[in-house]
């Protein structure tokens, strides 16, 4: 009897234990990631340019290709990567329930999403600065705003996108007429159909419409931007680690383009880097020494695995968006610090 | 109310009749209808063969029948397809011997663990990740387990219903009435996006398995209602005389009620398949990667941007063979089973 009562403590013992230890087993989200070998990562799936499936069923894109700098950072192997498909209702959940490592699908970065308070996510650095913009016929010989007072445009209705649209006329007390649409694939439908002289959304929306058009080279996208929608990717608020790394990640990118490394010289640059005590900077950012990856849960040159796997972010941008690209979309703000664009990187110190 | 007054309606339908029926007032709508019919038929025939570029859907073919499941693997949806189609083919067309007849609902059965074990691999074949899952392949499977687990769910909630025993009467009323209640949407929102939020730590349930959770949850409720249609149909005194034969209640239940409930209920059923089949579906705005969903990236591959109308009108001729064949058999297995019934 004694014998019995002792044996179903113990057995309880160690089932309370054995509970309490998983749940202290506090084990960071970047930790998880490197056991499990394999980044999850959650994009869209249905963005020209920025994410889609390709013919053989594989993922591509811009920001496609961040979540593989990520997991050469991370893992070292940018193909160890499960893509997850999300809608724009299920992203932040999908963070907050753990489905998801990270997520890399174009989100506008805005305080309520970055807050505790909100959403209680963390952003890396902004990878793609968007903003709202116009689409007009060529031959119609608008070039700028002010040239559509009085003018009709068509735009998707409930959106922050007509929102923007009328502050901005408002502000610039231009009268026009706003001709509304469920959504952007009949806002395009009603503006080929001659229904408006001008159609607005975000300009990377707009510049993959437009190559889909039959006669993408009639229309010009106007150099006004009516809003900033800096679109950067996310991860759990309160994971400092695996955010730490996914900042710095986009900060390598970022660099390596203002060093000139690309994916194909970039064995030279660490050569040289070996070869020349002097090149302080450039050693310290390919990991050669300073020990900087270690401080983030990195390897020391993870930077070499990102840019062999992805190349520098103007290569990436290229590759997705650039002028050959099927979706071309002019650099702009995008360029580097250094060309005039917003794309800056801190120093790896 | 006819016998009121039957000359007024015979009249007035005479007059309507004669307006419509005159030899040049017939002849002009049949001659207008002709027209726009013919101009309807031809430009949609022109776009189909001239106008429109089929690139999009026949150089994707793979991914709407199985997504991105790995190539060289994809004998194993395959094989499952054709495993399908045969014991459809046997069900309608197949010969009746008696033992076949007896044993097909087993086959039935057997094919949806049949199609997991293929897809799902293990015990000798690679495994394959329910992420890789994908087209035509995850939609027929997520329907095909949803109506393997709906149905025996339905039948038991449609006998509890008809219980005498108040709480479990209460209860399965309850549930019934709550999933009648909330939109299919909300159920699947509710699977996809809450269930992980409830489970312990460390398990997990796949995204995949989710989604037919949710759809059985749903459809069984409509189903248990279909089959206590069918129970009502039944009149009392067979219960009465089964009873007086020395027969138990789940012996009454397995060997009268049911069998007969179900012949009744078929119809309804299908058109509950048929619903589930296509609200399927609704899992793209959830990011599962089937038929739609998969359709979805396609348009957005640059190479395909702005083809639409081809991409729908693909989809709409899928989802109609499909739904046509599922009411085929069931058309089918209704004439069978009134023909054994023996009158």
């Amino acid at each position: 009897m004694i014998n019995r009562l002792f044996f179903g403590l113990a057995a309880f013992g160690i089932l309370v234990t054995g509970c309490a230890s998983n749940q202290n087993e506090n084990i960071s989200r970047l930790s998880l990631i490197q056991k499990r070998d394999e980044l999850i990562c959650g994009v869209s799936g249905k963005i020209p340019g920025f994410s889609f499936i390709e013919r053989d069923g594989s993922y591509k894109g811009l920001d496609v290709d961040i979540c593989k700098a990520f997991a050469a950072a991370i893992i070292g192997d940018s193909e160890k990567i499960q893509f997850r498909p999300l809608t724009a209702a299920e992203r932040f959940l999908a963070i907050k329930t753990g489905d998801i490592d990270l997520l890399s699908r174009n989100t506008t970065l805005t305080l309520s999403r970055d807050s505790f308070g909100g959403n209680g996510l963390t952003f890396a650095p902004v990878v793609f600065h968007d903003g709202q913009g116009l689409m007009v016929k060529k031959n119609s010989g608008i070039v700028s705003i002010q040239e559509l007072a009085n003018k009709s445009i068509c735009v998707g209705s409930g959106t922050t996108t007509e929102q923007n649209i009328n502050d901005t006329f408002e502000s610039l007390s231009l009268p026009y007429i706003p001709i509304k649409y469920q959504d952007l694939n009949q806002v395009v439908a009603g503006y080929l159909q001659g229904r408006c002289q001008a159609m607005t959304s975000d300009r990377s929306q707009l510049a993959a419409v437009r190559s889909g058009f039959k006669k993408a080279k009639d229309h010009i996208i106007l150099d006004d931007v009516l809003s900033k929608e800096p679109l950067a990717p996310a991860s759990d608020g309160s994971e400092q680690k695996l955010a730490d790394a996914m900042r710095w990640t986009v900060y390598a990118l970022i660099t390596a383009e203002e060093l000139g490394i690309t994916q194909s010289n970039i064995a030279d640059k660490v050569q040289l880097a070996k070869n020349n005590p002097q090149l302080k900077s450039l050693r310290r950012f390919l990991g050669v020494d300073g020990g900087l990856g270690e401080k983030i849960g990195l390897r020391n040159d993870f930077v070499i695995n990102v840019i062999k796997a992805t190349g520098n972010y103007g290569e990436i941008y290229d590759r997705n968006l650039g002028r050959d690209s099927d979706v071309p979309i002019p650099r702009g703000l995008n360029e580097i610090y250094s060309k005039g664009g917003l794309h800056i990187s801190p120093p790896f110190n | 109310m006819n016998n009121i007054n039957p000359n007024l309606n015979t009249n007035s339908f005479i007059k309507i009749k004669k307006f419509l029926l005159s030899k040049s007032k017939y002849n002009f709508c049949n001659f207008i209808f002709f027209v726009i019919s013919i101009s309807l038929i031809f430009n949609f025939l022109t776009w189909i063969f001239i106008n429109s570029n089929w690139k999009v859907v026949t150089s994707n073919l793979n991914l709407y029948a199985f997504g991105s499941f790995p190539p060289d693997q994809q004998w194993r949806p395959i094989l499952w397809f054709f495993s399908l189609l045969s014991i459809t083919f046997i069900t309608v067309y197949g010969p009746k011997w008696n033992w076949i007849r007896k044993n097909l609902i087993f086959g039935w059965i057997g094919t949806v663990p049949l199609g997991i074990y293929l897809l799902n691999g293990g015990l000798g074949l690679n495994p394959v990740m329910t992420r890789h899952w994908g087209g035509l392949t995850l939609t027929i499977l997520i329907t095909s387990c949803s109506i393997l687990f709906s149905l025996p769910i339905g039948i038991l909630l449609a006998l509890c219903k008809r219980s005498s025993i108040f709480l479990i009467q209460k209860l399965s009323s309850f549930y019934i009435d709550v999933m009648r209640a909330v939109p299919l949407i909300a159920v699947l929102f509710f699977g996809q996006l809450l269930i992980p939020l409830f489970l312990p730590v460390g398990l997990e349930i796949d995204r995949v398995w989710r989604a037919i959770i949710a759809f059985t949850f749903f459809v069984s409720a409509y189903i248990a209602e279909d089959i206590r249609g069918g129970l009502q149909s039944i009149p009392n005194n067979q219960i009465e005389a089964a009873k007086s034969l020395g027969l138990n209640k789940y012996q009454i239940n397995i060997f009268i009620l049911i069998p007969q409930a179900l012949r009744v209920a078929l119809p309804a059923i299908t058109n509950q398949l048929i619903g589930l089949f296509q609200n399927t579906s609704l899992m793209s705005i959830l990011g599962l990667m089937e038929l739609l969903g998969v359709s979805r990236s396609i348009l957005a591959n640059p190479e395909f941007i702005g083809q639409y109308i081809e991409v729908y009108i693909w989809l709409a001729s899928v989802y109609w063979l499909f739904c046509t064949i599922m009411a085929f058999v069931s058309k089918k297995l209704e004439q069978k089973l009134t023909i054994n019934k023996g009158y």
